[in-house]
Protein backbone atom coordinates (compact mmCIF):
# COMPACT_ATOMS: atom_id res chain seq x y z
CA UNK A 1 0.00 0.00 0.00
CA UNK A 2 3.03 1.90 1.35
CA UNK A 3 4.62 1.16 -1.87
CA UNK A 4 1.82 2.14 -3.89
CA UNK A 5 1.45 5.42 -3.10
CA UNK A 6 5.17 6.22 -3.36
CA UNK A 7 4.55 5.17 -6.83
CA UNK A 8 1.71 7.62 -7.45
CA UNK A 9 3.85 10.24 -6.13
CA UNK A 10 6.76 9.51 -8.24
CA UNK A 11 4.45 9.26 -11.23
CA UNK A 12 2.85 12.62 -10.35
CA UNK A 13 5.95 14.45 -10.18
CA UNK A 14 6.78 12.66 -13.31
CA UNK A 15 4.19 13.88 -15.25
CA UNK A 16 4.07 17.93 -13.62
CA UNK A 17 7.85 17.79 -15.34
CA UNK A 18 9.06 20.86 -14.64
CA UNK A 19 5.68 22.89 -13.33
CA UNK A 20 7.87 25.49 -10.96
CA UNK A 21 6.72 24.12 -7.35
CA UNK A 22 8.43 26.89 -5.41
CA UNK A 23 7.19 29.72 -3.39
CA UNK A 24 8.23 33.43 -3.67
CA UNK A 25 11.20 33.11 -1.31
CA UNK A 26 13.64 29.98 -0.44
CA UNK A 27 12.06 28.24 2.49
CA UNK A 28 15.06 26.29 3.02
CA UNK A 29 17.34 29.35 3.19
CA UNK A 30 15.09 31.13 6.09
CA UNK A 31 14.50 28.22 8.17
CA UNK A 32 16.12 25.23 8.74
CA UNK A 33 15.14 21.80 8.24
CA UNK A 34 17.19 20.34 11.53
CA UNK A 35 14.88 22.55 13.70
CA UNK A 36 11.25 21.20 13.55
CA UNK A 37 8.85 22.54 15.64
CA UNK A 38 5.11 21.96 16.89
CA UNK A 39 3.08 24.54 18.13
CA UNK A 40 0.07 24.98 20.00
CA UNK A 41 -1.17 28.59 20.68
CA UNK A 42 -3.87 30.93 20.08
CA UNK A 43 -4.22 33.64 17.46
CA UNK A 44 -3.34 37.06 18.74
CA UNK A 45 -3.38 38.54 15.25
CA UNK A 46 -2.50 37.48 11.20
CA UNK A 47 -0.72 40.34 9.09
CA UNK A 48 -2.51 39.98 6.37
CA UNK A 49 0.36 41.21 3.70
CA UNK A 50 2.75 40.24 1.05
CA UNK A 51 4.52 38.40 0.19
CA UNK A 52 3.79 36.38 2.77
CA UNK A 53 1.10 35.73 5.33
CA UNK A 54 2.21 36.14 9.16
CA UNK A 55 0.21 34.79 11.58
CA UNK A 56 1.06 35.78 15.42
CA UNK A 57 0.57 33.15 17.65
CA UNK A 58 0.68 32.96 22.38
CA UNK A 59 2.10 29.88 22.87
CA UNK A 60 2.94 29.29 26.64
CA UNK A 61 6.48 26.98 27.27
CA UNK A 62 6.97 24.28 29.52
CA UNK A 63 7.40 26.68 32.21
CA UNK A 64 3.82 28.44 31.75
CA UNK A 65 5.15 31.40 30.59
CA UNK A 66 3.51 32.98 27.40
CA UNK A 67 5.53 33.59 24.16
CA UNK A 68 4.65 34.76 20.97
CA UNK A 69 5.59 33.04 17.37
CA UNK A 70 5.10 34.18 14.14
CA UNK A 71 4.00 31.80 11.81
CA UNK A 72 5.05 32.31 7.77
CA UNK A 73 2.28 31.13 5.71
CA UNK A 74 1.68 31.63 1.57
CA UNK A 75 0.02 34.83 -0.05
CA UNK A 76 -2.46 36.26 0.76
CA UNK A 77 -4.11 36.63 -2.40
CA UNK A 78 -4.92 33.36 -3.12
CA UNK A 79 -7.12 33.19 0.17
CA UNK A 80 -8.86 36.33 -0.59
CA UNK A 81 -9.92 34.54 -4.31
CA UNK A 82 -11.38 31.76 -2.50
CA UNK A 83 -13.54 34.39 -0.39
CA UNK A 84 -11.58 33.89 2.88
CA UNK A 85 -10.77 37.33 4.29
CA UNK A 86 -8.57 38.92 7.22
CA UNK A 87 -11.53 37.70 9.67
CA UNK A 88 -11.63 34.38 8.67
CA UNK A 89 -8.83 33.34 11.28
CA UNK A 90 -10.21 35.42 14.39
CA UNK A 91 -8.19 36.36 17.01
CA UNK A 92 -8.46 33.54 19.94
CA UNK A 93 -8.57 30.65 18.00
CA UNK A 94 -6.54 28.07 18.45
CA UNK A 95 -4.40 26.34 15.97
CA UNK A 96 -1.89 23.75 15.94
CA UNK A 97 1.42 24.48 13.85
CA UNK A 98 3.70 21.86 12.63
CA UNK A 99 6.91 23.51 11.07
CA UNK A 100 10.60 24.35 10.92
CA UNK A 101 12.11 27.33 13.24
CA UNK A 102 13.88 30.40 11.73
CA UNK A 103 17.27 30.38 11.11
CA UNK A 104 18.02 33.24 12.92
CA UNK A 105 17.25 32.38 16.40
CA UNK A 106 14.44 34.20 16.69
CA UNK A 107 10.92 33.18 17.70
CA UNK A 108 9.55 32.57 13.87
CA UNK A 109 9.00 29.57 11.94
CA UNK A 110 7.11 28.70 8.88
CA UNK A 111 3.52 27.04 9.05
CA UNK A 112 3.86 24.13 7.19
CA UNK A 113 0.99 21.99 8.24
CA UNK A 114 -1.43 24.14 10.13
CA UNK A 115 -4.68 22.99 11.76
CA UNK A 116 -7.15 23.48 14.32
CA UNK A 117 -7.71 21.38 17.34
CA UNK A 118 -9.75 19.38 15.72
CA UNK A 119 -7.45 18.40 13.00
CA UNK A 120 -9.19 20.12 10.57
CA UNK A 121 -7.25 22.06 7.99
CA UNK A 122 -6.86 26.47 8.18
CA UNK A 123 -8.87 28.22 5.85
CA UNK A 124 -10.48 24.68 4.31
CA UNK A 125 -13.86 23.10 5.30
CA UNK A 126 -15.39 26.41 5.14
CA UNK A 127 -17.96 25.50 2.48
CA UNK A 128 -17.09 26.79 -1.75
CA UNK A 129 -14.04 28.37 -0.89
CA UNK A 130 -12.75 26.45 -3.85
CA UNK A 131 -9.89 25.34 -1.69
CA UNK A 132 -7.86 22.47 -2.97
CA UNK A 133 -8.88 18.77 -1.45
CA UNK A 134 -6.00 17.53 0.12
CA UNK A 135 -7.20 14.34 1.98
CA UNK A 136 -5.76 15.79 5.09
CA UNK A 137 -9.19 17.84 6.39
CA UNK A 138 -11.35 15.33 8.64
CA UNK A 139 -14.71 16.48 6.29
CA UNK A 140 -13.08 14.68 3.13
CA UNK A 141 -12.47 11.20 4.61
CA UNK B 1 28.22 25.23 -4.10
CA UNK B 2 27.16 21.29 -5.07
CA UNK B 3 24.49 22.54 -6.81
CA UNK B 4 26.31 25.29 -8.79
CA UNK B 5 28.20 22.06 -10.19
CA UNK B 6 26.00 20.21 -11.31
CA UNK B 7 24.10 23.08 -13.30
CA UNK B 8 27.81 23.43 -14.32
CA UNK B 9 27.49 19.98 -15.55
CA UNK B 10 24.51 19.53 -16.76
CA UNK B 11 25.39 22.36 -18.74
CA UNK B 12 28.63 21.03 -20.19
CA UNK B 13 26.59 18.05 -21.33
CA UNK B 14 23.89 20.04 -23.01
CA UNK B 15 26.18 22.31 -25.06
CA UNK B 16 27.97 20.16 -27.08
CA UNK B 17 26.08 21.37 -30.23
CA UNK B 18 27.53 25.00 -31.81
CA UNK B 19 25.28 28.15 -32.08
CA UNK B 20 23.66 28.35 -35.30
CA UNK B 21 23.66 31.91 -37.17
CA UNK B 22 21.05 34.22 -35.87
CA UNK B 23 19.37 34.10 -39.15
CA UNK B 24 19.25 30.57 -39.00
CA UNK B 25 17.42 30.71 -35.50
CA UNK B 26 14.94 33.78 -36.81
CA UNK B 27 13.29 32.08 -39.50
CA UNK B 28 13.35 29.06 -38.02
CA UNK B 29 11.64 30.67 -34.79
CA UNK B 30 9.00 32.60 -36.83
CA UNK B 31 7.16 29.20 -37.71
CA UNK B 32 6.92 27.38 -34.68
CA UNK B 33 3.50 25.36 -34.38
CA UNK B 34 0.48 25.81 -36.47
CA UNK B 35 -1.30 29.13 -36.39
CA UNK B 36 -3.57 29.99 -33.52
CA UNK B 37 -7.63 30.56 -34.96
CA UNK B 38 -8.82 33.64 -33.79
CA UNK B 39 -12.02 34.65 -32.45
CA UNK B 40 -12.68 38.62 -32.42
CA UNK B 41 -14.37 40.95 -30.93
CA UNK B 42 -13.19 44.71 -31.35
CA UNK B 43 -12.48 47.58 -29.19
CA UNK B 44 -15.13 50.98 -30.00
CA UNK B 45 -12.07 52.04 -31.96
CA UNK B 46 -11.61 48.72 -33.81
CA UNK B 47 -8.37 47.43 -32.84
CA UNK B 48 -9.00 43.35 -31.27
CA UNK B 49 -9.95 43.23 -28.12
CA UNK B 50 -8.15 41.08 -25.89
CA UNK B 51 -9.13 42.51 -22.18
CA UNK B 52 -9.84 40.59 -19.35
CA UNK B 53 -8.66 39.35 -16.33
CA UNK B 54 -6.43 35.88 -17.11
CA UNK B 55 -4.91 33.15 -15.52
CA UNK B 56 -2.42 30.86 -17.06
CA UNK B 57 -2.63 28.46 -14.14
CA UNK B 58 -2.21 24.50 -15.61
CA UNK B 59 -0.73 21.40 -15.07
CA UNK B 60 0.56 20.44 -17.74
CA UNK B 61 4.11 20.03 -17.78
CA UNK B 62 6.68 23.08 -19.14
CA UNK B 63 8.73 20.38 -21.40
CA UNK B 64 7.19 16.94 -22.80
CA UNK B 65 7.26 14.47 -19.76
CA UNK B 66 9.35 10.96 -21.21
CA UNK B 67 6.66 8.50 -19.94
CA UNK B 68 4.24 10.01 -23.02
CA UNK B 69 6.65 8.28 -25.52
CA UNK B 70 7.35 11.60 -27.68
CA UNK B 71 3.46 12.01 -28.17
CA UNK B 72 2.72 15.39 -28.31
CA UNK B 73 -1.11 15.55 -27.16
CA UNK B 74 -2.27 13.38 -23.57
CA UNK B 75 -5.24 11.17 -23.73
CA UNK B 76 -8.54 12.05 -22.70
CA UNK B 77 -7.63 9.44 -19.58
CA UNK B 78 -4.15 10.70 -19.21
CA UNK B 79 -6.15 14.32 -18.47
CA UNK B 80 -8.88 12.78 -16.62
CA UNK B 81 -6.03 10.75 -14.63
CA UNK B 82 -3.87 14.23 -14.42
CA UNK B 83 -6.67 16.31 -12.91
CA UNK B 84 -8.19 13.68 -10.83
CA UNK B 85 -4.09 13.38 -8.79
CA UNK B 86 -3.95 17.51 -8.97
CA UNK B 87 -7.34 17.39 -7.29
CA UNK B 88 -5.93 15.01 -4.62
CA UNK B 89 -2.92 16.09 -4.45
CA UNK B 90 -1.37 16.67 -0.85
CA UNK B 91 1.24 18.57 0.44
CA UNK B 92 1.65 15.80 2.82
CA UNK B 93 2.04 12.48 0.60
CA UNK B 94 5.37 11.21 0.88
CA UNK B 95 6.04 14.42 3.16
CA UNK B 96 9.49 13.53 4.67
CA UNK B 97 9.46 15.59 7.69
CA UNK B 98 13.23 17.02 8.82
CA UNK B 99 14.44 17.57 4.77
CA UNK B 100 15.23 20.81 3.02
CA UNK B 101 12.20 19.56 0.55
CA UNK B 102 9.86 19.56 2.81
CA UNK B 103 10.85 22.71 4.17
CA UNK B 104 10.67 24.35 0.48
CA UNK B 105 7.48 22.91 0.35
CA UNK B 106 6.71 25.60 2.56
CA UNK B 107 3.23 25.03 3.72
CA UNK B 108 -0.65 23.71 3.26
CA UNK B 109 -2.21 23.18 -0.21
CA UNK B 110 -4.37 26.19 0.52
CA UNK B 111 -1.93 28.59 0.07
CA UNK B 112 -0.55 27.30 -3.30
CA UNK B 113 -2.99 28.07 -6.65
CA UNK B 114 -1.26 25.71 -9.05
CA UNK B 115 -4.21 24.99 -10.74
CA UNK B 116 -6.11 21.59 -11.24
CA UNK B 117 -6.57 21.67 -15.26
CA UNK B 118 -5.22 20.45 -18.21
CA UNK B 119 -5.59 23.62 -20.29
CA UNK B 120 -3.80 22.35 -23.39
CA UNK B 121 -3.86 18.76 -24.47
CA UNK B 122 -0.69 19.33 -25.54
CA UNK B 123 1.83 17.21 -23.54
CA UNK B 124 4.21 19.82 -22.98
CA UNK B 125 4.22 23.85 -22.91
CA UNK B 126 7.15 23.90 -25.40
CA UNK B 127 5.62 23.61 -28.78
CA UNK B 128 9.30 24.33 -30.73
CA UNK B 129 11.40 22.05 -30.98
CA UNK B 130 8.80 19.08 -32.02
CA UNK B 131 10.35 17.19 -28.85
CA UNK B 132 8.77 19.76 -26.81
CA UNK B 133 11.89 20.09 -24.70
CA UNK B 134 14.10 23.48 -23.96
CA UNK B 135 17.02 23.07 -26.51
CA UNK B 136 20.85 22.68 -25.47
CA UNK B 137 22.35 25.76 -24.13
CA UNK B 138 25.68 26.60 -26.51
CA UNK B 139 29.18 26.85 -25.80
CA UNK B 140 28.92 30.30 -24.77
CA UNK B 141 26.58 29.54 -21.71
CA UNK B 142 28.90 27.04 -20.42
CA UNK B 143 31.71 29.76 -20.64
CA UNK B 144 29.23 32.22 -18.92
CA UNK B 145 28.33 30.68 -16.46
CA UNK B 146 31.79 29.17 -14.99
CA UNK B 147 32.65 33.22 -15.73
CA UNK B 148 29.20 33.95 -13.39
CA UNK B 149 30.43 31.56 -10.72
CA UNK B 150 33.64 33.75 -9.86
CA UNK B 151 31.83 37.18 -10.09
CA UNK B 152 29.67 38.55 -7.25
CA UNK B 153 25.92 37.60 -7.40
CA UNK B 154 23.60 40.51 -8.89
CA UNK B 155 22.01 38.12 -11.25
CA UNK B 156 19.67 34.97 -11.58
CA UNK B 157 15.97 35.19 -11.19
CA UNK B 158 15.86 31.51 -9.97
CA UNK B 159 14.24 30.92 -6.60
CA UNK B 160 17.37 30.45 -5.04
CA UNK B 161 19.91 33.09 -5.30
CA UNK B 162 23.19 32.07 -5.36
CA UNK B 163 25.14 33.24 -2.03
CA UNK B 164 23.34 34.84 1.60
CA UNK B 165 26.25 37.77 1.76
CA UNK B 166 23.92 40.64 1.32
CA UNK B 167 20.49 40.98 -0.49
CA UNK B 168 22.24 41.31 -4.01
CA UNK B 169 23.37 37.57 -3.27
CA UNK B 170 19.89 36.81 -3.76
CA UNK B 171 17.25 36.11 -7.11
CA UNK B 172 15.59 39.04 -8.05
CA UNK B 173 12.44 37.38 -7.31
CA UNK B 174 13.05 36.97 -3.92
CA UNK B 175 14.18 40.85 -4.01
CA UNK B 176 10.84 41.52 -5.17
CA UNK B 177 11.86 42.92 -8.49
CA UNK B 178 10.88 40.63 -11.20
CA UNK B 179 10.68 37.11 -12.53
CA UNK B 180 12.30 38.43 -15.79
CA UNK B 181 10.79 37.94 -19.28
CA UNK B 182 9.60 35.35 -20.24
CA UNK B 183 9.23 34.36 -16.52
CA UNK B 184 6.49 36.95 -15.56
CA UNK B 185 4.53 35.68 -18.17
CA UNK B 186 4.79 31.82 -17.31
CA UNK B 187 2.99 29.91 -14.59
CA UNK B 188 4.27 29.16 -11.20
CA UNK B 189 2.89 28.09 -7.85
CA UNK B 190 0.42 31.14 -7.15
CA UNK B 191 -0.56 34.44 -8.28
CA UNK B 192 -0.95 33.26 -11.81
CA UNK B 193 -3.16 36.54 -13.06
CA UNK B 194 -3.00 39.02 -15.83
CA UNK B 195 -5.27 42.05 -16.46
CA UNK B 196 -4.77 43.27 -19.77
CA UNK B 197 -6.53 46.64 -20.44
CA UNK B 198 -6.27 48.44 -23.80
CA UNK B 199 -6.34 52.07 -25.00
CA UNK B 200 -5.97 53.37 -29.05
CA UNK B 201 -2.50 52.50 -29.37
CA UNK B 202 -1.47 51.09 -26.29
CA UNK B 203 -1.94 47.51 -25.02
CA UNK B 204 -1.32 47.42 -20.66
CA UNK B 205 -0.70 44.09 -18.97
CA UNK B 206 -1.26 44.11 -15.35
CA UNK B 207 1.10 41.07 -13.44
CA UNK B 208 -0.54 40.07 -10.31
CA UNK B 209 3.00 37.85 -9.45
CA UNK B 210 5.25 41.09 -7.99
CA UNK B 211 2.65 43.57 -9.19
CA UNK B 212 3.54 45.30 -12.03
CA UNK B 213 2.18 46.55 -15.51
CA UNK B 214 3.77 46.20 -19.31
CA UNK B 215 2.71 48.62 -21.16
CA UNK B 216 3.33 48.01 -24.59
CA UNK B 217 2.61 50.50 -27.77
CA UNK B 218 1.31 49.59 -31.00
CA UNK B 219 1.44 53.34 -32.27
CA UNK B 220 4.74 51.72 -34.51
CA UNK B 221 7.68 53.53 -32.22
CA UNK B 222 10.76 52.04 -32.57
CA UNK B 223 12.69 50.39 -29.66
CA UNK B 224 14.51 52.31 -27.38
CA UNK B 225 18.03 52.95 -28.36
CA UNK B 226 20.60 49.75 -27.34
CA UNK B 227 22.06 51.60 -24.68
CA UNK B 228 18.69 51.45 -22.95
CA UNK B 229 18.34 48.47 -20.55
CA UNK B 230 15.16 47.51 -18.80
CA UNK B 231 14.32 44.69 -16.00
CA UNK B 232 11.91 43.62 -18.74
CA UNK B 233 13.60 44.91 -21.62
CA UNK B 234 11.75 46.90 -24.20
CA UNK B 235 8.52 45.80 -25.68
CA UNK B 236 6.66 46.84 -28.99
CA UNK B 237 3.86 45.72 -30.37
CA UNK B 238 1.70 45.72 -33.56
CA UNK B 239 -1.47 43.87 -34.84
CA UNK B 240 -1.19 41.46 -37.47
CA UNK B 241 -4.23 40.63 -38.35
CA UNK B 242 -6.28 39.93 -34.39
CA UNK B 243 -3.04 38.97 -33.13
CA UNK B 244 -1.05 41.06 -30.93
CA UNK B 245 2.92 40.89 -31.37
CA UNK B 246 4.99 41.75 -29.39
CA UNK B 247 8.66 42.30 -30.14
CA UNK B 248 11.34 42.67 -26.55
CA UNK B 249 14.46 43.40 -26.52
CA UNK B 250 16.98 45.45 -24.56
CA UNK B 251 17.30 43.38 -21.29
CA UNK B 252 19.58 43.83 -18.65
CA UNK B 253 21.99 41.84 -17.61
CA UNK B 254 20.71 41.31 -14.10
CA UNK B 255 18.42 38.95 -14.88
CA UNK B 256 18.58 35.41 -16.32
CA UNK B 257 16.07 33.27 -18.20
CA UNK B 258 17.68 29.75 -17.92
CA UNK B 259 20.95 31.17 -18.49
CA UNK B 260 20.03 34.12 -21.33
CA UNK B 261 20.51 37.81 -19.88
CA UNK B 262 20.64 41.07 -22.07
CA UNK B 263 20.84 39.26 -25.60
CA UNK B 264 17.46 37.51 -25.40
CA UNK B 265 14.82 38.45 -27.98
CA UNK B 266 11.34 37.68 -27.88
CA UNK B 267 8.30 37.50 -29.75
CA UNK B 268 4.86 37.34 -27.95
CA UNK B 269 1.90 36.57 -30.10
CA UNK B 270 -1.69 37.23 -28.04
CA UNK B 271 -4.50 35.33 -30.22
CA UNK B 272 -8.14 35.39 -28.81
CA UNK B 273 -9.31 32.15 -29.55
CA UNK B 274 -12.43 31.85 -27.69
CA UNK B 275 -14.47 34.52 -25.49
CA UNK B 276 -12.39 33.43 -22.59
CA UNK B 277 -9.45 32.28 -24.41
CA UNK B 278 -6.11 33.73 -25.31
CA UNK B 279 -3.30 31.67 -27.01
CA UNK B 280 -0.47 33.22 -25.32
CA UNK B 281 2.70 32.00 -27.46
CA UNK B 282 6.52 33.41 -26.91
CA UNK B 283 9.24 32.69 -29.34
CA UNK B 284 12.62 32.75 -27.52
CA UNK B 285 15.80 33.54 -29.56
CA UNK B 286 19.26 34.06 -28.10
CA UNK B 287 21.79 32.72 -29.93
CA UNK B 288 24.46 33.37 -27.32
CA UNK B 289 22.56 31.24 -24.73
CA UNK B 290 20.47 28.33 -27.25
CA UNK B 291 21.27 26.32 -29.65
CA UNK B 292 18.07 27.13 -31.77
CA UNK B 293 15.34 29.52 -30.93
CA UNK B 294 12.16 27.62 -28.96
CA UNK B 295 8.32 28.67 -28.61
CA UNK B 296 5.91 28.27 -25.19
CA UNK B 297 2.66 28.13 -26.17
CA UNK B 298 0.62 28.73 -22.65
CA UNK B 299 -3.61 29.09 -22.41
CA UNK B 300 -4.29 32.37 -21.00
CA UNK B 301 -8.06 31.79 -19.35
CA UNK B 302 -10.41 34.38 -18.57
CA UNK B 303 -11.42 34.18 -14.80
CA UNK B 304 -13.59 37.23 -14.46
CA UNK B 305 -11.95 37.86 -11.16
CA UNK B 306 -10.36 40.45 -8.94
CA UNK B 307 -6.84 40.69 -9.56
CA UNK B 308 -5.15 41.94 -5.97
CA UNK B 309 -2.61 43.82 -4.98
CA UNK B 310 1.65 42.09 -4.39
CA UNK B 311 3.04 44.58 -2.38
CA UNK B 312 6.25 42.82 -2.22
CA UNK B 313 8.38 44.80 -0.60
CA UNK B 314 7.09 46.11 2.25
CA UNK B 315 6.42 42.61 3.88
CA UNK B 316 9.47 41.29 2.57
CA UNK B 317 10.43 39.72 6.44
CA UNK B 318 11.91 36.85 4.40
CA UNK B 319 14.48 38.46 2.91
CA UNK B 320 15.09 39.91 6.45
CA UNK B 321 15.03 36.07 7.96
CA UNK B 322 16.86 34.87 5.21
CA UNK B 323 20.29 36.98 5.44
CA UNK B 324 19.66 36.96 9.70
CA UNK B 325 19.46 33.34 9.47
CA UNK B 326 23.07 33.26 7.87
CA UNK B 327 24.82 35.75 10.55
CA UNK B 328 23.39 33.27 13.04
CA UNK B 329 24.61 30.44 11.25
CA UNK B 330 28.02 31.79 10.80
CA UNK B 331 28.25 32.78 14.72
CA UNK B 332 27.44 29.36 15.69
CA UNK B 333 30.04 28.09 13.17
CA UNK B 334 32.69 30.68 15.11
CA UNK B 335 31.81 29.45 18.41
CA UNK B 336 31.87 25.55 17.26
CA UNK B 337 35.86 26.64 16.29
CA UNK B 338 36.82 28.29 19.36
Amino acid sequence: MRLRRLVIVIGAALLLGGAAVSAHHSFAAEFDANAPVQLRGTVVKVEWINPHTWIHIDVRDVDGKTVRWMIEGGTPNTLLRRGLTRTSLPEGTEILVDGYKAKNGTNRANGRDLTFTDGRRLFMGSSGTGAPRDGRDAGER
Amino acid sequence: MRDRHIVLAIMMAATLAGAPPVAAQAARGASAGPPAKPYTTRTPWGEPDLQGTFSNRTITPFERPANVNGREYFTPEEVAAMEKRAQAQSGDEGRSKGTRGDVERAYNDFWWDRGTKVTTLRTSLVIDPPDGRVPPQTEATKLRAADEAKRPAFRGAGASGRGVDTWLDRSTFERCITRGMPGAMSPTAYNNNYRITQGPGFVAIQIEMLGGARVIPTDGRPHLRPSMRHWMGDSVGRWDGNTLVVETTNFTDKVLYRGAAENLHLVERFTRVGPDEIDYRVTITDPTTFTRPWTIAIPYVNTGEEMFEYACHEGNYGMEGILSGAREEERKAREQKR
